[in-house]
């Protein structure tokens, strides 16, 4: 394992002042949450830092319904979350997405902070033997394109990188349109969570508009009945702990079998979550028949780029929309 | 360094390692709980589960500084604390659910977090509860069933009278070590002085490489005391597992053939290697372009990757018979493809492990292996010293597949060991084991069938390519014995099959239960399914129809005379087979507006036990003890499958003593005859075999000395063995007699090796002295929009001669059928991506339907008791049974595995243009 420090410091005011930094893979001193992913790269030589900040104990793990909506604490466990009954009850899509989500061993760890911060699963990413990856070694090239794409996104990409974000719970959660708090020595801000991470762009190595010495506080859900009617499909290829090959949370807003409002996102396609403003908008006023469901969805490939190995994903993302559609129109 | 405080298994605890140590480390290297087992170190497989205040989580991927102020549970504690831990062993024992025993520590602490809020679970929540831990060995249905029985106590094993062992569901004899976690495998002892020791290795498919300042290296790393390369190699720089054909170097010279290979060695303080980092290691790599392909590797230009080896061809196979060209001619009709496998990656639970420490002139080997005895000679090969003066002591194998038949650490460790004279060990990672170990082989193959219209099998023409890798490994075994079964269980009169084993730039690939015929079986039982119904054929009938008969010779011109229950196995899923395709058909039609259909699909298999036409003699020695107990010498390496327990089974009832009364001496190449290597399904069949003679003899003895005629009835109690025959009762009082030269009062050895004939030119003679036989039925739901396929019934009848242990026997037939389910929808590895258990993806508990067995008997008179083996046989039929099912339900047929929705959905799209 890549040696360095682990540090605890006693309250959050020294972790800012650590000035450690997630969400960029050149940060010399970065943040450590529950670890599930952390201790891997560090393990695998990926990440490099020299010194890691524990944030174990420093915030909250609380999970709140106010009339605001659902307040979820970084900290809280994904285990916890997924189990929460407020999230089961208005929030079936987040917890859907959770449970669909790594092992019970792994959901017990993992906090909600470090799960919208983890890295891609980009194999050359996540192995060192490979020189050439612009995410983990800024300007070094990029060993997907040309390789195998399987794992990679299709939307989003740049030159520079097709890294597929990974987490789950990440696309549950755009398509509820939540805002993300952050804090730091300077106070607090909010940030959508749509702005938080960011596209590749030439600057893979950046993910998430964090700044030093920033921490994710926790996330802020609007209650809404999109969220009541929420649904989150995962496609992949065997039954438990897997990525997704595909993935689409949808929420839907019915009045009468017509769709008054629609929120579509998907995972395993994108470089980050991603929301498809041009199908929720055909969704908008179409019943929910198939062949509608059909033509919204395919508005979902606009400015794709299927790169060998992962030109399935186009298909099978319409496919995923229609089906998560489906079963969410279905649900009482 | 400030120490971090927790409560492991109810005491207070100081850890002295770095707090960003994984939780595992320190477990196992600080507190010696090597229960918690490693199988990833990256959160994929769960061996690792331990409790977290109450809450299972993965140690590897915990730093121990975080659980400071925490409370921590292993398998150790709660074994020792818990009730519900306690009656989880028992069930897990009357289950037969662990057999390696690997997973086994992980899956108990995640069940016995389950129990402990939910007294009776059901069958979902324990699979929710369990799904987080990988098993590569059991299928997970019997681990499922422990945890779903665990909520009432277990009643106590009855064990069998004198005579009764066999077919008895007794429980595993070394299974309480396992449930306890007190196992012994490759990474759990080294000696306290123990050096480290890693690899550094080609990180290209081909590579010229140079190093540069290796003293400077050492000079520049304290704690590092030796770097070795193919100089340091005493004796020859070369071992195989098949020797005429040995060509791996310890360390390769000048340039590397795969991606993974060795070229060097670090070794050191542990704390010492295991901190370096080996990128800046001296060493200049020249990379060359690699031969991936085997049409790369056979194109004329192509450069030998062995010379002597031409057109870069290891070996070819060859079995014709009858006149195929006059035969398919005669065919009323033909039907022709060709079918495509990828390599795939055994991924036991336990990566590759041991250590090695020089005594005197003699090195001791402990190390987790398939093959003692031959690993054994290599060693003494590569060291330049007598076989008598190295010592393989093989430790619990968490799984092997046949990979652990070809060596990984061992040359490294007794290398540096007998150089340094110090212990040595080596763990490898899940990546550098994904790596450098061998793998199935991809197969290219061609087949085309004739029948004639009444449905008779006339002619086959098969050929095959496969892929073998770098070095021979098992290639020449793979090359032989496909074309031997490439008419399947069935009587075809006609018959040419054909095959090479061709060398590329990749890992090698060896031995994976079933040694080619699994990528055959797939091949050829979709093309009788395709000929069945271009004929209009009922699927079952037709193969019924064909089977082979004892009778009727096979490909080879061998006439097996017994033990031939192919037919049976056929007939034996006929009712299901009706009933489960009506079934099917009905929720298609009721179904026909929405996205899922479902299919049934069958697959029949034969397959040789033991080597083919080559010797492979097991010799076990029995000894009768003073105290009137029973030393069984049993140097068959259980890997899991059982034979510590089937082959104590087997002696037990040819001595005709109660099974209890044996003492087991595990694999020990100073103290065990050499059993061969646990392969080919052949412990059960030859070793079995071998402990039934030597327990016969042992008897006949006994019954000399007391003069008693066959029929007497043994018993053995403290110091003396009571003969009884009618009303005659004659005591041996054990302590007055004098020790043998093996130091018993009475032993016998015996060596058994099955009667087999060399193959002539076309391949005819008698390749294997028993054969088994099965077919499977699954039975498919397939997603058409998604491209998914969820397998949600199998069927398994085998014909197993004689089931010594019925429950071990299921054990691996739904071990096999995971793997052959893994094989089917999700198992391909990539070289050089995905080298690890998160990208190349296992079945996990959810992906298993239940199980039904049907256990055909139809006895092979060699055999011990007429048992034959099972180990390989329960994988062939799966994956070929799934994609006649994926055909049913879909339409389509893929001509390459794994069905991945990917692949599927690109079929049923092409089907519908
Ligand atoms: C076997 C396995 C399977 C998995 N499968 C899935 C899956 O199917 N779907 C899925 O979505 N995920 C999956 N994961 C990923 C898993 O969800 C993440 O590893 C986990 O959520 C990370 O949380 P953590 O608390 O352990 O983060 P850590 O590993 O501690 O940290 C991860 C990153 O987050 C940063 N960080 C953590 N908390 C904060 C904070 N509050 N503020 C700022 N930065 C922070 C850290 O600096 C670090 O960069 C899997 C993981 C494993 C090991
Ligand atoms: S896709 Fe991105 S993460 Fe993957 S190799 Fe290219 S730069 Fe690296
Ligand atoms: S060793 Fe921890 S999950 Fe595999
Ligand atoms: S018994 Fe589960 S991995 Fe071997």
């Amino acid at each position: 394992m890549h040696p360095f420090s682990l540090e605890r410091p006693r309250d959050l005011a020294g972790a800012f002042a650590s000035g450690a930094q997630a969400g960029r893979n050149d940060a010399p001193i970065e943040f450590i949450a529950g670890g599930t992913d952390m201790v891997q790269l560090l393990q695998e030589h990926v990440r490099r830092p020299d010194r890691l900040v524990s944030l174990s104990g420093l915030l909250d793990a609380t999970i709140e319904l106010s009339p605001e909506g659902l307040r979820i604490g970084a900290a809280a466990t994904m285990a916890d979350t997924a189990a929460h009954p407020a999230v089961l009850e208005g929030f079936p899509v987040i917890a859907e997405a959770l449970l669909a989500s790594a092992s019970p061993q792994v959901r017990n760890q993992a906090t909600i902070g470090g799960n919208l911060l983890q890295r891609t699963r980009c194999p050359y990413f996540r192995d060192v033997g490979y020189a050439a990856c612009n995410k983990r070694a800024p300007g070094s090239g990029c060993s997907a394109l040309g390789g195998e794409t399987r794992w990679n996104a299709v939307l989003g990409t740049s030159q520079s990188c097709i890294a597929a974000h990974a987490s789950d719970l990440a696309v549950a959660l755009v398509a509820l349109d939540p805002v993300v708090e952050l804090r730091s020595a300077s106070g607090q801000r909010t940030v959508p969570l749509a702005e938080f991470h960011r596209l590749p762009g030439e600057t893979p190595h950046i993910e998430t508009v964090l700044e030093p010495g920033e921490v994710v506080a926790g996330i802020l859900v609007p209650a809404s009945p999109i969220a009541r009617r929420s649904h989150y499909l995962k496609v992949r290829d065997r039954a438990s702990f897997e990525f997704a090959l595909v993935s689409a949370a949808v929420g839907l807003d019915l009045e009468d079998g017509i769709i008054r409002d629609a929120h579509v996102a998907l995972g395993g396609v994108g470089t980050k979550p991603w929301r498809v403003p041009e199908v929720e908008a055909a969704l908008s006023g179409a019943a929910l028949e198939e062949a509608a469901l059909r033509q919204a969805a395919a508005l979902a490939t606009q400015g794709a780029e299927p790169r060998g190995g992962n030109a399935f994903k186009i298909e099978l993302m319409q496919r995923a929309i229609v089906r998560a559609i489906q079963t969410a129109g279905a649900r009482a | 360094m400030s120490a971090t405080r927790f409560t492991l298994n109810g005491g207070e605890v100081e850890a002295r390692s770095a707090p960003a140590a994984r939780l595992t480390q320190v477990l196992r290297e600080e507190f010696g709980l090597t229960g918690t087992k490693v199988g990833c170190d990256a959160g994929d497989c769960g061996a690792c589960t331990v409790l977290l205040d109450g809450e299972p989580v993965c140690a590897c991927l915990t730093a121990v500084g975080q659980v400071e102020g925490a409370r921590v549970e292993t398998i150790e504690g709660l074994g020792r604390a818990s009730e519900v831990t306690r009656r989880l062993q028992e069930s897990f024992l009357a289950h037969g659910a662990a057999q390696c025993g690997i997973c086994t520590p992980g899956m108990l602490v995640a069940a016995t977090h389950l129990l402990e809020r939910t007294p009776h679970p059901t069958e979902q929540e324990a699979m929710d509860a369990i799904g987080g831990v990988l098993c590569r060995c059991t299928g997970y249905r019997k681990i499922v069933a422990a945890v779903c029985a665990a909520g009432t106590p277990v009643p106590h094993e009855e064990t069998p009278t004198a005579g009764a062992a066999v077919g008895a569901r007794l429980r595993r004899l070394d299974g309480r070590r396992k449930v306890e976690g007190t196992d012994i495998f490759g990474a759990d002892e080294a000696p306290p002085d123990c050096l480290l020791l890693r690899a550094v290795r080609s990180p290209y498919h081909r590579a010229r490489f140079r190093f540069g300042d290796l003293e400077g290296f050492l000079k520049a790393h304290p704690g590092i005391h030796r770097v070795l390369t193919a100089r340091d190699v005493p004796g020859v720089n070369c071992y195989g597992v098949i020797p005429p054909f040995a060509d791996q170097p310890v360390f390769a010279v000048e340039e590397a053939r795969f991606r993974g290979e060795a070229v060097a060695a670090v070794v050191g303080e542990s704390a010492a290697v295991e901190a370096l980092d080996l990128a800046p290691f001296p060493v200049e790599w020249q990379e060359l372009p690699p031969l991936t392909t085997m049409d790369a590797a056979l194109a004329d230009d192509a450069p030998l990757i062995h010379p002597g080896r031409p057109q870069n061809v290891l070996t070819r196979g060859r079995v014709v018979r009858g006149d195929v060209e006059a035969g398919l001619a005669q065919a009323d009709l033909v039907v022709e493809s060709r079918f495509e496998t990828g390599f795939i990656e055994h991924a036991y639970i336990e990566p590759e492990a041991g250590f090695a420490r020089r005594v005197g002139d003699r090195i001791e080997v402990q190390v987790s292996t398939q093959a003692p005895h031959h690993h054994r000679d290599d060693i003494a090969k590569i060291l330049g010293i007598s076989p008598e003066a190295v010592r393989i002591l093989p430790t619990a194998v968490g799984g092997g597949f046949g990979s652990k038949l070809d060596m990984s650490v061992q040359p490294f460790v007794a290398l540096a060991a007998w150089l340094l004279r110090r212990p040595v060990r080596m763990v490898w990672s899940r990546p550098e084991s994904m790596m450098a170990s061998t793998k199935r082989h991809p197969a290219r193959m061609r087949s085309r069938i004739g029948a004639t219209r009444d449905g008779r099998l006339v002619a086959i023409d098969f050929e095959a390519d496969f892929n073998t890798g770098a070095y021979s490994s098992w290639g020449p075994t793979v090359a032989n014995r496909v074309p031997v079964h490439a008419s399947g269980p069935y009587y075809v009169p006609h018959c040419r099959a054909r095959s090479r084993a061709i060398h590329t730039n990749l890992v090698p690939a060896g031995a994976f239960r079933g040694f080619g015929v699994p990528q055959l079986t797939l091949a050829q039982e979709q093309l009788m399914d395709e000929l069945a119904e271009k004929l209009g054929m009922d699927a079952l009938e037709f193969r019924i129809l064909n089977a082979l008969r004892p009778d009727q010779p096979t490909a080879t011109g061998q006439v097996l005379g017994a033990g031939c229950g192919i037919r049976q196995c056929f007939e034996a899923l006929r009712p299901q087979w009706r009933k489960r395709r009506e079934a099917a058909r009905r929720f298609n039609e009721q179904n026909a507006a929405g996205v899922l259909r479902r299919g049934v699909g069958l697959a029949g298999m034969w397959y040789g036990c033991g080597n083919t036409s080559m010797p492979n003699p097991s010799t076990m020695r029995v000894g009768l003890k003073a105290n009137g107990r029973i030393a069984l010498h049993q140097g068959a390496v259980d890997i899991g499958q059982g034979s510590n327990t089937v082959i104590a089974q087997i002696l037990a009832d040819a001595l005709g003593a109660p099974i209890g009364c044996i003492d087991l001496l595990p694999a020990d190449t100073d103290i065990t005859p050499d059993c061969g290597k646990t392969s080919a399904s052949r412990q059960t069949f030859v070793s079995g075999k071998a402990a039934e003679l030597a327990g016969r003899q042992l008897r006949a003895e006994i019954l000399r000395q007391a003069n008693a005629g066959e029929g007497a009835r043994l018993s053995f109690e403290e110091g003396r063995v009571t003969v009884q025959e009618g009303d005659h009762e004659r005591v041996l009082w054990l302590e007055s007699l004098p020790l043998d030269a093996r130091g018993y009062v009475l032993s016998a050895e015996a060596t058994f090796d099955p009667p087999t004939t060399p193959l002539d030119a076309d391949g005819q003679g008698d390749p294997y002295a028993v054969y088994g036989f099965g077919a499977h039925l699954a039975e498919v739901e397939v997603d058409l929009e998604l491209g998914t396929t969820k397998l949600i019934g199998l069927i398994a009848a085998h014909d197993v001669g004689r089931a010594v242990n019925p429950m071990l026997i299921e054990g691996q037939i739904e071990g096999g059928a995971a793997q052959g389910l893994g094989m089917a929808l999700m198992e391909e590895f990539i070289p050089g991506r995905g080298e690890n258990l998160h990208d190349y993806l296992i079945p996990s508990a959810g992906d298993m339907p239940k199980i039904e067995f049907v256990l055909i008997e139809d006895a092979a008179p060699v055999g011990p008791f007429g048992a034959k083996g099972i180990g390989e046989q329960a994988l062939i039929p799966t994956a070929p049974a799934i994609f006649n099912a994926i055909y049913d339900a879909a339409g389509v047929r893929l001509r390459r595995a794994p069905a991945t929705p990917d692949r599927l959905r690109a079929a049923i799209k092409a089907l519908a243009r």
